[in-house]
């Protein structure tokens, strides 16, 4: 019988040396992505300084340098599933037709060749079949009476679902392999960056454009706290989820404890200084010898100092050096910081530049009617948020399960089978057949069978010796 | 006719002299520790007690050694007691850990060799008592002894965990990491055991051998820097950690010499599988004999090479090609080129027992047939473990970094190890391999496992910088 090509593509894709020979690629392949740097994990002045750029440009075409996302990596990984799914498909009929239609009355052909078998000489059958049956049912092989041709015989059997467990196996990895394909497909990163107080509905992918969200999120604080050493102990921040303009989700992130919402969840990355200011606190004297009042004012703030005077904070340096009349800032760091107020007055018009510390060349300080002192300053931290949407992690989780239940079933449940058949010997002695095997574990059941056949065996002798005792006691008719 | 009649004059040895000796040893290290610990007025501290489970898995390595050696049964009972004792103390030691740290003690090295050695020492007693290996202790036991000597070398402080490594899921993951690595453990040395039984030819593990130390000390030899010099972290004795330059970027010191010492003792272990090969070729008998010898060189160069390499790298200040100045280093610092160099001289020395003591080992094993059913055993048990440790670990990496799984080098090969036990169970199941492809198959399941444990934190970069 000639096969037809599809046919032969299908055969061979469903045998288990295909299957192997993938798997040795997947783990070549997989390998040599760790052994060379990875895009875009690794900067690209990092790759060129690794690699001479001869190399660098043979491994950017063969797709080595992000082997995980190459094409050929994905066609080999479908080439897998492929494989799995024709093995299973191709073994599945033969294991439902031995799982759905078990084999309960062995022939003589079975009997001589099965490997774990005993023969028990008997003198009455029905008798022997009972106690053979109490026993099975007792070590919950749950035996059944099957009618041969004129007489019957037993079958009983423990975890007959355990030949079905490699296939439960096999769909979980497929499970895996539909969720993380979902993911790829239709799955994201970002990233957003929020100072107390920002609200954001627009998160920015590693590459590619913005993504809109649904709703907003909205950072309410965020902190971080250390051991006694100064090594951090948790980072965190508050959050909240706005749709329509109301709150509908608050919680506190942190690190391992993700917000979700939506089916996109908010993973705490980073935390660090913005280099800008929260809240600065002053103290604000006038100049008319009235009581001095403290006032906390925000970057371009605007605050009533009395009835015709306002303050504004315009700018704040955290780190400031002053060169050929300039103020530049030199880092973001909170060292030696710089303020600039305007004052201005209603009644005049008039606006003053006050800079603490007093800068020369640039401050008014004199002309304000108010003299400032700092008193506190609250810096801005950001926190960095990953943001992730992967609606395929549920196939994924749920494969992991259903691999654990299953790979405990195929290893630990061990689908045993035990017949009972009375039969007569050459010479017309009647026998009880007893015979039995496993699926694995072969050595084990070895024992168990001759436990089984011992057990029936004193029962018998037992059985034997009270109905002889019976039988003696009816001949003397007592 | 002489010697025969000789040797049954022998009497049967009873095997009193060394049980007397380690139990005098043991009581005498125990009272002076006691000393130690009266003076300091502490008792139970994990540092006491895991002092005394050297003391104890000790004695019950020597015990089991002299079992290995001699055959005496006496030997059993007693190691088995060793290692009982041993086991308590380690218990002890892990629960001091746990309770001073505050969390279980799976966030450094040091914590998780705590936790390996004391699954191992398990191990062995339910292999021993269960399964009858009663020799496998001869392996184990050493060790769990170069387990403890190396925490001693590592001991380091209880550090606060950074906030990532704040997760039950984590120790879930590691928990079953340590479970299935060393059931894997445990199945190699039952293959290994098997090749034995199965007969195959002590000069083919002289081979292994040999390229198992040229696989170490190339390993080692990738930080061979110009001029000889060998690249070892660099440690920052006030923080108790590795010196960093930016982030994951260690800065590394060059200890002069020691890279020329360690690539003399790269040829010794490299010679043996030289003079087998050429063996092979001439079939002269003398080839092999002076390979033997060469093995014997190269265990006392190895053991140069490892007291040079504490004897450099315990304290001193050295330049770095990366940053002005001198700069500290540790032992801590360097734990898998120590590890590397003790299992080099480890295996070398298993090495030397069988070729002196293979009849007798062979006496004392189960037969081939059951230490193969024993190995597959192991690792239908060490296989559920395995995808467990997977899953509980990527669901730890969602929670943390919001993606299950990102092809970072630890995560790529604990896939692989995964692959090659399924490849393994795959083949026997389906294709009914036994014996010796099995065999060599659990072996190469472990080396994977080794890899993905220590090579891949030693020589890739990647996420899980932590362990």
């Amino acid at each position: 019988m000639a096969a037809s090509a599809p046919r032969k593509i299908w055969q061979t894709l469903a045998a288990i040396k295909t299957g192997v020979v993938l798997l040795i690629l997947v783990v070549i392949l997989s390998a040599a992505g760790t052994v060379i740097l990875q895009r875009p994990a690794t900067e690209p002045d990092e790759m060129l300084r690794a690699y001479s750029p001869h190399v660098l440009r043979l491994l950017d075409a063969l797709g080595l340098t992000d082997v995980f996302h190459a094409w050929w990596f994905v066609l080999l990984l479908s080439l897998v599933s492929l494989s799995i799914i024709a093995a299973s498909v191709q073994r599945f009929p033969n294991a439902w037709r031995f799982f759905s239609r078990p084999y309960k009355s062995p022939d003589d052909a079975f009997r001589k060749a099965l490997p774990q078998h005993k023969l028990i000489p008997i003198q009455d059958e029905e008798a022997s079949l009972s106690i053979a049956e109490r026993v099975l049912h007792k070590e919950g092989f749950g035996p059944e009476r099957i009618v041969r041709e004129k007489n019957f015989s037993l079958f009983g059997e423990r975890n007959r679902f355990s030949e079905m467990a490699v296939y439960i196996v096999h769909a979980s990895l497929l499970l895996i392999f539909l969720g993380t394909n979902i993911d790829a497909l239709l799955g994201w990163r970002a990233f957003v960056t929020l100072t107390r107080g920002q609200q954001s509905s627009q998160v920015k992918p590693q590459n590619g454009n913005p993504h809109n969200l649904l709703f907003a999120i909205r950072c309410d604080g965020a902190g971080q706290e250390n051991y006694a050493d100064g090594t951090p102990k948790r980072w965190w921040s508050d959050l909240s989820v706005l749709e329509n303009g109301k709150v509908t989700l608050r919680k506190q992130i942190v690190v391992n404890e993700p917000l979700v919402y939506r089916g996109i969840r908010f993973y705490q990355a980073s935390y660090g200084k913005t280099g800008k200011i929260d809240r600065l606190v002053l103290a604000a004297t006038p100049r008319n010898g009235q009581p001095s009042k403290e006032i906390t004012i925000g970057l371009d703030e605007t605050l009533p100092l009395d009835a015709g005077t306002t303050v504004r904070l315009a700018e704040f340096i955290p780190d400031y050096v002053v060169s050929d009349g300039q103020v530049y800032a030199r880092s973001n760091e909170l060292e030696n910081p710089a303020a600039h107020l305007v004052v201005e007055s209603k009644k005049s018009g008039q606006a003053v530049d006050v800079w603490l510390p007093p800068i020369e060349g640039l401050e008014q300080n004199a002309s304000s009617p108010y003299a400032f002192e700092g008193k506190d300053v609250q810096m801005a931290y950001f926190t960095g948020l990953e943001v992730s949407h992967e609606p395929g992690q549920w196939a994924v989780w749920a494969g992991a399960v259903l691999m654990g239940i299953g790979l405990t079933v195929v290893f630990y449940f061990v689908h045993t089978r035990m017949w009972v058949v009375p039969v007569r010997d050459a010479s017309g002695q009647l026998q009880l057949w007893i015979g039995g095997i496993a699926n694995k574990n072969k050595d084990a059941f070895e024992q168990r069978f001759n436990d089984l056949v011992e057990q029936i065996e004193s029962e018998l002798k037992v059985s034997v010796r009270t109905g002889a005792a019976a039988s003696a006691a009816v001949l003397t008719g007592k | 006719m002489a010697r025969v009649a000789k040797i049954e004059q022998q009497p049967v040895p009873t095997g009193t002299a060394l049980v007397v000796a380690v139990g005098l040893g043991v009581a005498f290290l125990l009272f002076m520790a006691f000393l130690n610990v009266v003076k300091s007025g502490n008792l139970l501290n994990d540092s006491n007690l895991l002092y005394a489970a050297l003391i104890f898995y000790s004695g019950a390595g020597t015990l089991y050694l002299g079992f290995g050696i001699t055959g005496t049964p006496a030997y059993i009972r007693f190691a088995s007691l060793a290692t009982w004792a041993g086991l308590i103390a380690n218990t002890g030691a892990v629960a001091h850990r746990w309770i001073e740290a505050g969390h279980p003690p799976f966030a450094s090295i040091y914590e998780m060799l705590l936790m390996f050695v004391w699954t191992l020492a398990v191990l062995t007693l339910i292999a021993e008592k269960k399964f009858d290996v009663k020799v496998i202790g001869t392996v184990t036991m050493p060790v769990a002894i170069v387990g403890v000597v190396l925490m001693q070398l590592l001991r380091t402080e209880v550090r606060p965990l950074v906030p990532a490594l704040q997760s039950t899921w984590l120790h879930v993951h590691v928990t079953l990491a340590m479970l299935a690595y060393a059931a894997c453990a445990l199945s190699f040395a039952l293959a290994m055991m098997f090749l034995i039984q199965d007969k195959t030819k002590t000069e083919t593990f002289l081979a292994a051998t040999s390229l198992f130390g040229v696989a170490t000390y190339a390993g080692v030899l990738t930080r061979f820097e110009k001029w000889g010099g060998l690249s070892v972290v660099a440690w920052n004795p006030q923080e108790k950690s590795e010196v960093f330059l930016s982030k994951s970027v260690r800065l590394f010191v060059v200890i002069p010499d020691l890279g020329w010492l360690l690539l003399l003792v790269l040829a010794a272990v490299a010679a043996p599988f030289v003079l087998y090969l050429i063996w092979r070729k001439t079939q002269n008998q003398e080839f092999l004999d002076t390979a033997n010898r060469a093995v014997f060189l190269s265990i006392l160069l190895q053991v140069l090479a490892l007291i040079f390499f504490i004897l450099r790298v315990r304290d001193g200040h050295y330049a770095s090609l990366d940053a002005d100045g001198l700069f500290p280093t540790t032992l801590a610092a360097s734990p898998f080129i120590l590890s590397g160099l003790i299992g080099g001289i480890f295996v070398s020395l298993l090495y030397l027992l069988l070729l002196w003591r293979r009849e007798e080992l062979e006496r004392m094993l189960p037969s081939a047939d059951q230490l193969d059913r024993i190995t597959y055993k192991t690792i239908a048990i060490a296989f559920p473990l395995l995808t467990l440790m997977i899953a509980a670990g990527a669901y730890w990496a969602n929670r943390t970094w919001g993606s299950y799984w990102s092809w970072d080098p630890k995560e790529t090969w604990a896939a692989i190890t995964w692959l090659v036990y399924a490849g393994y169970l795959h083949m026997r199941i389906t294709r009914g391999w036994r014996g010796r492809r099995a065999a060599y198959f659990a072996i190469l399941g472990f080396a994977v496992v080794m890899f993905t444990f220590f090579g891949v934190t030693y020589l890739l970069p990647g996420l899980h910088a932590y362990a």
